[in-house]
């Protein structure tokens, strides 16, 4: 071997030594912070299983009615919580992507935005979900977002109805660790939804509003 | 050294150092004398980061020094932190917590950071701050929060003792929320207050038929009631404030029954409120011809409002006569003021989907707030979120709503009552669709010292009925329904209120800490 060959041997070993200890050293930082990502991240990266919900829809004639939905959750409430409501707002199966339209045309005709088992999206596409909340008494806090406008929309009394126990309904009805809910407009409890209901304070289910 | 050595080395230092260089950049610099958590002099291991928004502080290691349990969810996006016995929910990112069933607003949101979860300052002060009383002093120029119990607090409370319909009630308002034991003893209430010092209110002499007397200690407030009365007792929040309903125990029936009933209505005019549903900016439900439920229901009130003069032996005030904006608890309001026999909101119906026709009549919920049981039963508290002080003419106006609420309780089955011949009365004239009698937690409802009913005269949303709403002939129909409900109403006696099943609670009632033991 002549001393040059060496020369490159030992300079590749040594090399190879002390980048060894480098990535050893910095890989331990980055465990570490990884170890800690997922301390507070709990069960971030929990396994999912396919569970059967019921949604609860606005339905013609004025009250909700159930379609049933397998939804890809984990064992968290608060995801259950967030991938019911996500489901809810993207509204029901094979329903139109239009807005619908708060009207009916009587009793044989569907209305625009109705999906053919007569159900419709409790909330116009642009009002999406803000942030959920879970306390140990059982109040969820569910935020909507729709940061063009301050107000829901004005509706009558039964539309009112449908959209906020929609929601309620299918929190409460679904997952087992919500008892009433607490609806937010863009980050702020309102006094009424929209002109009617008090939503100053928890709302429990009504059952009285689903349909047989 | 030869140079085989002399070579092995050079080219180890060479490609050694650029690999030193880059460890050293990645390792922090040493530390110099940074933020510090301070705790009664003595400096605590607590991670700070300094930000453009202020400095936050790690939870974990504020929780072991300060007491309380942190528990994060199964998502890591958020946690739950109990101190004492008030849950308070924090996520990452989110500038929204939740204390006890208060919402409140953070001046930045929790990170992650060193230490786990990071918060605010203000998140301190509105956690243990709060309920437990530390204070936090944040000194900017050294970087350092200084923490500390807070000394115990003077609280200004106020008195009021009103007597109304056979029962007294007596209200005390406080500017922050007490700590505070009930104990209930025969003939006497008192309130013990656990850590702060009560500031009295000017003395003044109680008479009144079931309370001898109220008198104030530095940490008690002693109610001394007749020997044959009784108090319950439950809380209303914003102002915080401890209300004792005080009556007899015999419970005699207040003189509203069957007899005293016709004999005011031979003696006196009734008076009926009516309020048209909307109006301003709130529009309401708008059909898809244009109408606006704002717009017909005005029509609607001035229809009935000349029909009931007309036809009955009553006394009609509008809550709005004009497309002006009212807010709700002003509608209720009015009715009070006028002492109104009668509230009745007029409203028209919108509907998501199709199909839905037809009208309904609405009385409040037993729903509208948490269980009555619970209120009442309302011993002890142990939360600390502060309230408000309330200026001067807020309290005048908070003993009214008090009074409001405790009516409405009493009328409720009266409101049933009503509600049921406003239906019968509409789905016999018109044969509209009998959507039936409802109850629903409508603000407008609550607070009316009255039965009070909201009705529900059809929906235009579906376009037959908008239409059929534009027609004076249909909404004269619609009117004279509702005169036959009142004249029905009117000439039948009035429930026993003594006799009535368990009603739903004063509206603003919010339940007590459900942990805290029940005095004997």
């Amino acid at each position: 071997m002549s001393r040059r060959a060496a020369g490159w041997i030992l300079a590749v070993a040594l090399l190879l030594v002390i980048g060894g200890l480098a990535w050893w050293w910095q890989a331990g930082r980055g465990g570490d912070r990884a170890a800690r990502r997922g301390a507070d991240e709990g069960a971030a990266g929990a396994a999912t299983e396919r569970h059967a919900f019921d949604l609860y829809f606005p339905a013609g004639g004025g009250g909700l009615r159930s379609e049933r939905r397998e939804l890809q959750v984990s064992e968290a409430p608060k995801d259950r919580i967030r991938k019911v409501l996500e489901a809810l707002l993207s509204g029901p199966a094979a329903a139109p992507a239009a807005a619908p339209r708060p009207s009916s045309t009587g009793a044989a005709a569907a209305a625009p935005g109705e999906s053919p088992a007569g159900l419709v999206r409790p909330f116009p596409p642009e009002v999406k979900l803000g942030s959920v909340e879970l306390s140990a008494d059982g109040t969820a806090f569910v935020d909507l977002r729709w940061p063009d406008r301050e107000d829901p929309p004005e509706s009558g009394s039964t539309e009112e109805i449908q959209r906020v126990y929609s929601l309620v309904d299918s929190l409460a009805l679904n997952v087992p660790q919500v008892n009433r809910v607490v609806l937010l407009w863009n980050g702020t409890q309102r006094i009424t939804f929209s002109g009617h209901l008090d939503t100053s304070r928890p709302l429990l289910p009504d059952r009285t509003l689903l349909a047989p | 050294m030869t140079e085989l050595h002399r070579l092995v080395l050079l080219a180890t230092l060479l490609l050694a150092l650029p690999l030193l260089v880059a460890a050293q950049i990645g390792r922090p610099a040493a530390p110099p004398r940074g933020p510090a958590v301070v705790l009664d002099g003595r400096e605590l291991a607590v991670p700070v980061t300094i930000t453009p928004g202020g400095p936050l502080f790690a939870l974990r290691p504020l929780v072991d020094s300060l007491g309380g349990q942190l528990g994060g969810d199964d998502t890591g996006e958020s946690y739950n932190l109990k101190i004492e016995a008030t849950e308070v929910v924090t996520g990452i990112g989110n500038a929204i917590i939740t204390v006890g069933e208060e919402i409140v607003s953070l001046s930045q949101p929790p990170v992650r950071g060193e230490g786990g979860p990071q918060v605010p300052l203000d998140f301190l002060r509105k956690t243990w701050g709060a309920v437990s009383g530390y204070s936090f002093d944040w000194r900017p120029e050294e970087s350092r929060l200084i923490i500390s119990r807070r000394e115990s607090r003077e609280i200004k409370v106020t008195l009021d003792v009103v007597h109304l319909q056979g029962m007294t009630t007596v209200v005390l308002q406080f500017p922050e929320t007490p700590r505070y034991r009930i104990n209930q003893l025969p003939g006497v209430v008192e309130v013990q207050v656990l850590a702060d010092r009560l500031a009295p209110p000017a003395r003044k002499k109680v008479e009144d038929s079931l309370v001898q007397d109220v008198t104030f200690a530095p940490q008690q407030i002693r109610i001394q009631l007749v020997p044959d009365a009784e108090a319950e007792s439950y809380l209303l929040d914003n102002p915080f404030r401890l209300v004792f309903d005080v009556h007899r125990k015999s419970a005699a029936p207040v003189p509203v029954g069957p007899s005293a009933a016709a004999a005011d209505l031979r003696s006196s005019t009734r008076t009926i409120v009516v309020d048209p549903g909307h109006g301003g900016t709130e529009t309401g439900a708008i059909g898809p011809g244009g109408v606006a439920e704002k717009e017909l229901t005005l029509v609607l009130a001035r229809d009935l409002e000349a029909r009931l003069t007309q036809r009955l032996p009553v006394r009609v005030v509008l809550t709005r006569t004009d497309d002006s904006k009212l807010p709700l608890d002003s509608r209720t309001a009015i009715a009070n003021q006028n002492k109104a026999d009668l509230f009745i909101s007029l409203h028209l119906n919108s509907s998501l989907g199709s199909g839905a026709h037809g009208a309904e009549t609405y009385f409040l919920s037993s729903q509208a707030s948490d269980t009555h049981a619970e209120s009442a039963a309302a011993t002890e508290n142990v939360s600390g979120a502060a309230a408000p002080a309330p200026d001067s003419g807020q309290e005048t106006q908070d003993l009214q709503m008090i009074l409001w609420d405790l009516a409405q309780s009493h009328h409720l089955a009266e409101s049933q009552r009503f509600a049921g011949l406003v239906q019968a009365e509409l789905n016999q004239a018109l044969e509209l669709k009998d959507r039936g009698v409802k109850q629903a937690p409508f603000r407008v409802l609550m607070g009316a010292a009255m039965p009070a009913v909201l009705v529900e005269l059809g929906f235009i949303s579906n376009p037959d009925e908008e239409a059929k709403l534009q027609n004076p002939a249909y909404r004269a129909d619609l009117v004279e329904a509702l005169v036959r409900a009142v004249g029905r109403y009117l000439e039948a006696p009035q429930v026993d209120r003594r006799s009535t099943p368990p009603l739903p609670p004063p509206q603003g009632a919010v339940r007590s800490n459900p942990g805290s033991p029940t005095p004997p």
